[in-house]
């Protein structure tokens, strides 16, 4: 029992710092996905009007969603981790009596929790700027679970490697944001020619984006099945991953 | 092999029957840049002792304390905390640890730090709230009891450090250098307190750098270098054995047999 109510504090002072950081953690990325609804959406979309079914404001919702989302859970764990690492406060949760799948579940939900913010905001917003449905809400919230899971467990991983900020950043900006932008958040990857339609299924954003849109508009490229495999598939070992530093101790502990 | 050698052992009068509050076994870390920290170290620190770890910068001593606080991959050896070994839970519960470095969560005021402190160490929040509480006053640290960690002065969050080592009732208590860098009138009173937490019962391991502060406090010492265990005594024993008039002279003394 002693490393479970270790656990939900861990857990707790995870969402404490979202919380009491919440302009930067929460507002920021909410501002700037809406700014991007507003200015391409709303803007562009009267010349754009539909892609197959769907009008264009309402098209890109899914993919901005994803987006922000996968981004902050990836930032607030790498950055978590790290900064609890340099500082050396990571040795009083890694000196408490808590296993380390313990101190691995607490820190995931801290990006879980963020994300889920972001993601809960922006849905709202949709909904009144774009009059975006709700097509598969169980889907939604696997899609989401999943792609926060993935992300916050991958942060944890790239903060207790990181030897500096700019090792969270450079993957923040160099890896993820760049596939996120090809992931089919702005078109469907069905109007690409070839081979960057079929390069496209290389990219596992891609499958998060079509899943959140299948979630919300009931549209895909692929099947949800196959979304939904591609991204448990990643966040399976990477939470895996994640729980194999706590447990081992590498990088953790010298 | 250090551990037979009988300058290394306790003095039967200080070593009562129970389990020991600490024990190391032939306890060995490489660290993963080859240095060769401790190796088939042995200590046993008797339940309800006040034990001091005495050494040069790089004697071994911080890597230790961070064997038997889990901050460390041990490279052999076994830890052992009230009979307990350090990988089961209950002997972390039963561990409290000020680090010389001061290494509080930037996020969290005072009352935060010691709340979430006991949470991690298993309490309930109504009893974290009111052992924080607790802690504020007996550290004077009432009018900060809401401030964020980085806005406190030095003495303040050294005394914060100290509050949270002891906020879950620890029965081994490892201070790691409490009073570096501190002021005269800060370490009277961090004494003060230590002592008093020890004649309630709680077994002390402490390191430091200054001497006075372990011939004044400790009932036990060990002088360790290299990763060895050079000595262990009573400052009254040490000074008899090496024919030295303080521990200044015994440490000299030891440290140049080596």
């Amino acid at each position: 029992m002693t490393g479970m109510q270790g656990m939900k504090w861990l857990a707790r002072r995870e969402t404490l710092r979202v919380s009491k950081l919440w302009t930067q953690t929460v507002l920021a990325p909410v501002i700037s996905s809406l700014l991007f609804i507003l200015v391409f959406g709303l803007s562009l979309g009267d010349r754009v009007r539909n892609v197959g079914t769907v009008e264009y404001d309402q098209f890109i919702v899914p993919g901005l969603i994803a987006m922000a989302m996968v981004q902050a859970a990836f930032a607030n764990n790498a950055s978590t981790m790290f900064q609890a690492r340099s500082e050396l406060y990571i040795n009083d949760i890694l000196s408490s009596p808590m296993h380390p799948w313990q101190m691995t579940l607490g820190f995931v939900v801290g990006g879980l929790y963020r994300g889920l913010l972001i993601g809960g905001s922006l849905l709202a917003a949709a909904f009144v700027l774009t009059g975006v449905g709700l097509a598969h809400p169980a889907a939604l919230a696997l899609t989401m679970v999943l792609c926060l899971v993935l992300f916050a467990s991958f942060g944890t991983v790239v903060g207790i490697h990181a030897e500096s900020w700019d090792a969270t950043t450079f993957v923040a900006n160099i890896v993820i944001l760049p596939l996120a932008f090809v992931g089919g958040t702005f078109y469907s990857v069905a109007l690409l020619p070839s081979p960057w339609e079929e390069l496209s299924h290389f990219n596992p954003i891609f499958y998060m984006v079509q899943s959140m849109r299948f979630g919300l508009l009931g549209e895909s490229d692929v099947s949800i099945w196959l979304s939904l495999g591609v991204t448990a598939a990643l966040a399976v070992p990477a939470y895996l991953w994640a729980q194999w530093l706590f447990t081992t101790g590498r990088r953790l502990k010298a | 092999m250090y551990r037979d050698d009988e300058r290394c052992r306790a003095p039967a009068a200080l070593v009562p029957q129970r389990a020991p509050a600490l024990e190391l076994r032939g306890l060995t870390k490489r660290y993963d840049d080859g240095t060769l920290a401790v190796e088939d170290f042995d200590l046993q620190v008797h339940d309800g002792a006040f034990f001091g770890l005495l050494g040069p910068n790089g004697a071994g001593k911080t890597t230790v304390i961070s064997a038997v606080c889990n901050l460390i991959r041990v490279t052999a050896g076994e830890v052992l905390v009230f009979g307990e070994p350090i990988t089961s839970l209950r002997a972390r519960s039963w561990i409290g640890l000020a680090e010389q470095d001061i290494n509080l969560d930037r996020f969290l005021s005072v009352r935060e730090t010691l709340i979430y402190h006991g949470g991690y160490f298993g309490m309930r929040r109504e009893q974290a709230e009111e052992r924080a509480e607790e802690m504020i006053d007996a550290f004077d640290l009432r009018a900060k009891r809401d401030v964020r960690a980085p806005k406190l002065s030095g003495g303040q969050r050294r005394r914060l450090l100290l509050a949270r080592a002891l906020m879950h009732r620890p029965r081994l208590v490892i201070l790691d250098e409490p009073t570096a860098g501190v002021d005269y009138e800060l370490r009277q009173e961090l004494w003060r307190y230590i002592r008093r937490l020890h004649a309630e019962g709680t077994t002390i391991l402490l390191t430091t750098h200054y001497l006075e502060e372990a011939e004044a406090l400790c009932e036990e010492i060990a002088l360790i270098r290299g990763g060895k265990l050079l000595a262990r005594d009573s400052a009254e024993g040490l000074r008899e054995r090496y024919g030295a008039t303080n521990l200044a002279g015994v440490y000299v003394k030891a440290m140049a047999e080596v």
